[in-house]
């Protein structure tokens, strides 16, 4: 897919794929396009030209004249990098109005079971303000969660956790890889992509430099990604 | 003081009747056409957002008692017509606050934040459920302050009406104290009258600008 802002290549035939119960990793410097290629896949920002399939549906852009898509969402659903949490709603109402029309023997469970796992028990009734950083993050990723979503786009969401978080957080991914949802995830931390990825993608400037499995980071063929890598370090 | 209000009651309930007619009509109309002239400022910016922008600064610079004034006597002089003193006050007014409003409304749909809706999205809710959860509870939380303060500003700027021989309440007191010449009393009460209905409308401002002020900022 290709994707431009003004004269801007954003995207520049860039190719990927999320399997089910697989985890793909998505890393590069700050500019490199790696939200847009999310926010492109998610469908919030359709592509200029290309195609996205979800599983059986198929959207070919650009769209003809008077076209109409109707995106997958929320079998596809997105955490974003600042989160988004509805701001006059509590952490507890955040979760529960994407469920809205469910019935609350199915909520509730389901509600309380993330919200134990995730350790936000104590500001579930807060509002997003009046919580900490890390407890946003959190929450903003079980809204996500209580979707059972197929396929989850997450962008940078560890960025606020502490060390023992981001465990709870990316044991969690894994868990979800397991039960075959497909998990797409922007980050910086090559030690959770070299742990739990099983592709990785290397984006500059729009473009794939460089795509496969965990030797993408152990044994880089571009130099550009090789330089990245040794700046980055372990982490 | 209340000997004063018991013996001339009649002239003040009409006066305050006339007052709170005056309020009526400019804050209902201000609210609805208002709001409907904000909303299509927002989505038409180039057919009614920019004429708007450009009425209400024109308008910011005009003092209140001015307008009022030109309208009442030069206007129709120029159109020779003579109009109700009341209808030209509500006229004015009303204009005053609808521009007022609708600049609220047009400031608010257009500092929406989209991002919240980009969230709600792809959480799955379908666009009526975006507009009535999201949305309009966001837009109204922003609103609800400057709207209040607005209609309180426009309750006091009835008062200009009393210029332009409107018997509102405080041209009533004007009369009465022009004739008892106890001024203190008199106006007192006036203040007591204003402070009764203002102060309410604007701790409630205050408190609702405290409140979702802080609740719409996630940091």
């Amino acid at each position: 897919m290709t994707k431009r802002f003004g004269t801007t290549v954003a995207l520049d035939n860039v190719d990927t794929i999320v399997e089910p119960g697989s985890i793909t990793a998505i890393i590069g410097p700050s500019g490199s396009g790696k939200t847009t290629l999310l926010r492109a896949l998610s469908l919030l920002e359709p592509p200029d030209s290309g195609t996205i399939r979800v599983d059986s549906a198929s959207y070919d852009f650009p769209l003809e004249e008077e076209q109409q898509i109707i995106p997958p969402w929320p079998k596809v659903t997105v955490v974003f990098q600042q989160l988004f949490l509805w701001p006059h709603l509590t952490l507890q109402q955040n979760l529960r109005l994407p469920l809205r029309g469910l019935d609350a023997a199915v909520v509730t469970p389901r509600i309380n079971h993330l919200v134990q796992k995730f350790n936000l028990l104590s500001c579930i009734d807060r509002f997003p303000n009046q919580t900490s950083l890390g407890q946003r993050q959190r929450a903003a990723l079980v809204r996500a969660l209580v979707l059972q979503p197929s396929y989850l786009l997450l962008d940078e969401i560890t960025s606020a956790l502490d060390l023992e978080s981001i465990s709870v957080v990316l044991g969690h991914l894994e868990e979800l890889r397991n039960e075959g949802v497909g998990i797409l995830i922007v980050t910086h931390l090559t030690g959770f992509a070299r742990r739990a990825a099983d592709r990785i993608i290397f984006l500059e400037s729009g473009c794939v430099l460089e795509s496969g499995g965990r030797e993408v980071l152990e044994n880089p063929s571009h130099e550009r990604v090789k330089r990245f890598l040794s700046v980055m370090g372990e982490n | 003081m209340f000997d004063i209000i018991t013996q001339y009651r009649e002239g003040i309930m009409g006066g305050l009747q006339v007052t709170l007619q005056m309020c009526l009509i400019i804050w209902s109309s201000g609210i609805v056409i208002g709001a409907i002239l904000g909303t299509a400022s927002s989505k038409w910016k180039a057919i009614v957002g920019w004429p708007l922008r450009a009425g209400t600064f024109i308008l910011s610079g005009l003092p209140v008692l001015v307008l009022l004034f030109w309208v009442h006597y030069p206007l129709q002089s120029i159109l020779n017509i003579t109009i109700n003193p009341f209808y030209t006050a509500v006229a004015v007014l009303s204009a005053i606050n609808i521009f007022g409003i609708a600049e609220l409304v047009r400031g608010a749909l257009d500092d929406f934040p989209v991002q919240y809706v980009s969230a709600a999205k792809v959480c799955g809710l379908n666009p009526r459920d975006i507009a009535m959860y999201i949305q309009l509870p966001i837009i109204l939380r922003q609103l609800l302050p400057g709207l209040l303060t607005l209609q309180v500003a426009m309750l006091q700027a009835t008062l200009f009406a009393s210029l332009i021989s409107v018997e509102e309440i405080f041209r009533v007191a004007q009369r009465i104290n022009a004739q008892v010449y106890r001024p203190i009393p008199v106006y007192t009460a006036l203040g007591l009258f204003f402070l009764m209905i203002c102060l309410p409308l604007n701790g409630l401002a205050l408190l609702l600008r405290k409140r979702y002020t802080r609740d719409l900022s996630e940091n």
